[in-house]
């Protein structure tokens, strides 16, 4: 065997592996709900026999070491011959963890060894004070060649229907594709013109028909090829009851995470983009949204608290939140934690309504925890989270009830791949905002942008925006058009946002966006490009780049 | 080193700037299109004429005349984009016309003397003597080089 062929050996034993082991956290949490589940045990069995069989075929004794004797315990749980407490419980999830935590030291490459003794002690402890065959656990481990082969043929069953691909290989033909998608558009309008021509009808319909079919599988491949790079959020779901149920643990709390929709498919960006802010989420939830079991049953509460993950669809969007039937949050007591910490003013906090109160909890800094706990309460955290969010094009909600809960909701793009735009004319050229920046479009006549200290502004409800001229600002000399209305796109990033002066709205599309390469990068102002239907190239703005100008400029 | 020089052939693509007839390596020219509509992009110096759909790829044009501080002209039937590719970098280089593929023996090219055409020297690699015509031969990389990209930084707001 070549030194590559072990590489690639090894490369899928780390990928097949991961996979098992995200796989138990989950049915051991099963487990611990129905601990005398037979089918359940016996599938658990098998998971670690794989693995060690593999491990051993390998030659990563460490890891064989430890999941030989949580293999042992298995074995005993399986056959009656013990039932599963909370400690075993405890044994086993931390032999888990010591798994990954090798098979992360092998992906690393970085031969470190773990010290494996309190685990395998641990878990040699449950056997011990298991009624009888006590002494088989002590054996020394070794895979047999049996065990391996077995596990490779369990593997190779597991991979009939799927295959892997590099990720660079299927983004290769979603380009393909978009590509094909323009020379279709384009020979379409060439096909309608041969039909206006009626230079031969016969030959013309013909012509269409072929189009249309042509259209049509063209569109299918594109969704086709979109589709590849879909995955179901289960793989962000899965980590969190094993997280829930020992932050619960950890905290003296009874918590029950319940889990829907983890079938929903998103980007595999998007999807790796969420995990984090979720974590967050959920520790917030069991750290600070839930009340010890003590208070919850002086309120009157059931003793266990819900936190409920789900995630669906509603259109081009999903909808990923996090509930929880805790204590809630306070409108008052948050503006009177933002005022102690001197980011809003007396004045402006009896301006707020309770629903802007809450978002107060998306400021940088800020953070009502009263004690710093390990978890959280950092004061770093809600804003990271809606950072993250805004990246991926989403959207954050919150709902709060004190006493009931709170829900916080993100919605999120279905692909990255594909962005709605603004389309905006100025000086008859076409520009597309990012729609997830725009908050308004109004309609203005020239002379109510008015000018404070030599800057201009406009005045909406109350609040004044500064105004930044497009077309100045994409062109050296600015085209005076005489016309009596023009528009302002109020686009923003968070809690700043500004007005852009246009000349029209063309509407809005669905773009992909391109990066206009290496040699114009940096652009500063410019996101990226964009190619429409018809060939042609947009350039899209870069709102937050815009912000950034506006803040040097006008000192904003 | 020499000998090696000697048996070398550089194939050349030849093109016009005005009067001027300049060349390329080949190797590092991608495709020759027809001008075509281009998006003008803000706040780039002007030699960025703009950007243009490659078959689905967006890539910069650079108008070759005012790179080189030439007077600019009016494009016509002849006006072509050559496509180069320099160290991942995609970029259209806009001519008043392509003329043809020369292939010359590298032994012909002579570093560049001081004043031998309007454009500066930095960007001329060497020049080539065939039968009796000079040829220039232009150094794609300088075109795209660092310093002019930091200038394009410093255009940007």
């Amino acid at each position: 065997m070549s030194l590559n062929e072990m590489d690639d050996i090894i490369n899928d034993f780390i990928v097949e592996a991961g996979e098992t082991l995200d796989g138990l956290d989950r049915k051991f949490l099963a487990l611990e709900k129905s601990p005398r589940d037979a089918t359940l045990l016996n599938d658990i069995f098998r998971s670690m026999h794989t693995i060690k069989g593999a491990a051993g075929f390998l030659g990563f004794q460490q890891m064989v070491e430890v999941s030989h004797v949580a293999e042992d315990v298995l074995n005993r749980l399986r056959k009656g011959e013990m039932v599963a407490d909370a400690a075993i419980m405890d044994a086993l999830l931390h032999s888990v963890d010591m798994v990954k935590r090798l098979l992360r030291n092998i992906k690393d490459k970085n031969s470190a060894q773990e010290n494996i003794e309190p685990i395998t002690n641990a878990l040699k402890a449950v056997l011990a004070h298991a009624p009888h065959k006590a002494q088989d656990a002590a054996k020394p481990s070794v895979a047999t060649p049996s065990d391996a082969k077995e596990s490779q043929e369990a593997t190779l069953r597991d991979k009939e229907t799927s295959l892997r691909v590099d990720i660079e290989r299927l983004d290769a033909v979603l380009n393909l594709a978009g590509e094909l998608v323009l020379s279709r558009n384009r020979l379409l309008r060439l096909g309608s013109k041969v039909h206006e021509s009626r230079l031969d009808d016969a030959l013309s319909s013909q012509l269409g028909e072929a189009l249309a079919s042509l259209d049509l599988v063209t569109s299918d491949l594109q969704l086709a090829v979109m589709k590849m790079r879909m995955q179901p959020i289960a793989k962000v779901f899965n980590r969190f009851p094993r997280m829930v149920r020992d932050l619960a643990r950890q905290h003296n709390k009874e918590i029950e995470l319940v889990v829907t929709g983890q079938e929903t498919e998103l980007d595999k960006t998007v999807i790796e983009e969420i995990g984090d802010p979720l974590v967050h989420l959920i520790r917030n939830a069991v750290d600070h949204g839930m009340e010890e079991t003590g208070e919850r049953a002086s309120k009157g509460k059931p003793r266990t608290g819900t936190i409920r993950l789900s995630a669906s669809q509603e259109g081009r969007n999903i909808l990923v939140s996090v509930s929880d039937d805790g204590r809630g949050m306070d409108p008052s007591l948050i503006k009177r934690s933002a005022m102690d910490k001197g980011l809003i003013s007396a004045g402006e906090a009896e301006a707020l309504s309770a629903r802007e109160a809450l978002n107060l909890i998306f400021i940088p800094g800020f953070s009502t925890a009263k004690k710093v706990s390990n978890l959280s309460g950092r004061g770093v955290g809600m804003d990271v989270v809606k950072t993250n969010i805004s990246r991926i094009n989403g959207s954050i909600g919150i709902e709060s009830e004190p006493g009931k809960g709170t829900k916080i909701e993100f919605r999120l793009p279905l692909t990255l791949a594909i962005i709605q735009a603004l389309t905006v004319e100025v000086n008859g050229e076409v520009y597309g905002i990012p729609l997830s920046t725009v908050v308004e479009n109004i309609r203005i006549r020239t002379d109510e942008i008015k000018t404070v200290n030599g800057k201009e502004v406009i005045h909406l409800r109350n609040r004044v925006f500064p105004v930044m001229r497009l077309g100045s600002l994409v062109s050296a000399s600015e085209v005076q058009r005489d016309s009596a209305w023009k528009y302002i796109v109020i686009a923003g990033i968070g809690e700043r946002s500004f007005g852009l002066l246009v000349d029209k709205l063309n509407g809005q599309e669905e773009i992909v966006m391109k990066s206009m390469g290496e040699y114009l990068k940096g652009t500063e102002g410019i996101a990226g490009a964009c190619i429409t239907g018809d060939g042609n190239v947009i350039l899209i703005l870069d709102v937050a780049g815009l912000l950034e100008a506006l803040a040097r400029t006008y000192a904003y | 080193m020499e000998a090696a020089k000697e048996k070398e052939v550089l194939q050349l693509v030849t093109f016009r700037l005005g009067q001027e007839e300049f060349s390329l390596d080949i190797l590092k020219v991608q495709e020759i299109i027809r001008h075509m509509e281009l998006t003008r992009v803000p706040r780039t110096p002007d030699f960025v004429e703009g950007v243009i759909n490659l078959r689905g790829r967006v890539i910069p044009v650079l108008d070759l005349r005012k790179r080189f501080g030439l007077p600019g002209a009016e494009d016509t039937s002849a006006t072509r984009i050559i496509v180069v590719e320099v160290s991942g970098v995609t970029v259209g280089l806009k001519v008043d016309g392509v003329s043809e593929v020369l292939r010359i023996n590298a032994d012909t090219v002579e570093p560049p003397p001081a004043l031998v055409t309007n454009i500066e020297s930095d960007y001329i690699k060497g020049v080539g003597k065939l039968d009796n015509r000079l040829l220039i031969l232009l150094d794609v990389s300088k075109i795209l080089s660092r310093s002019e990209k930091d200038a394009l930084g410093k255009v940007v707001v």
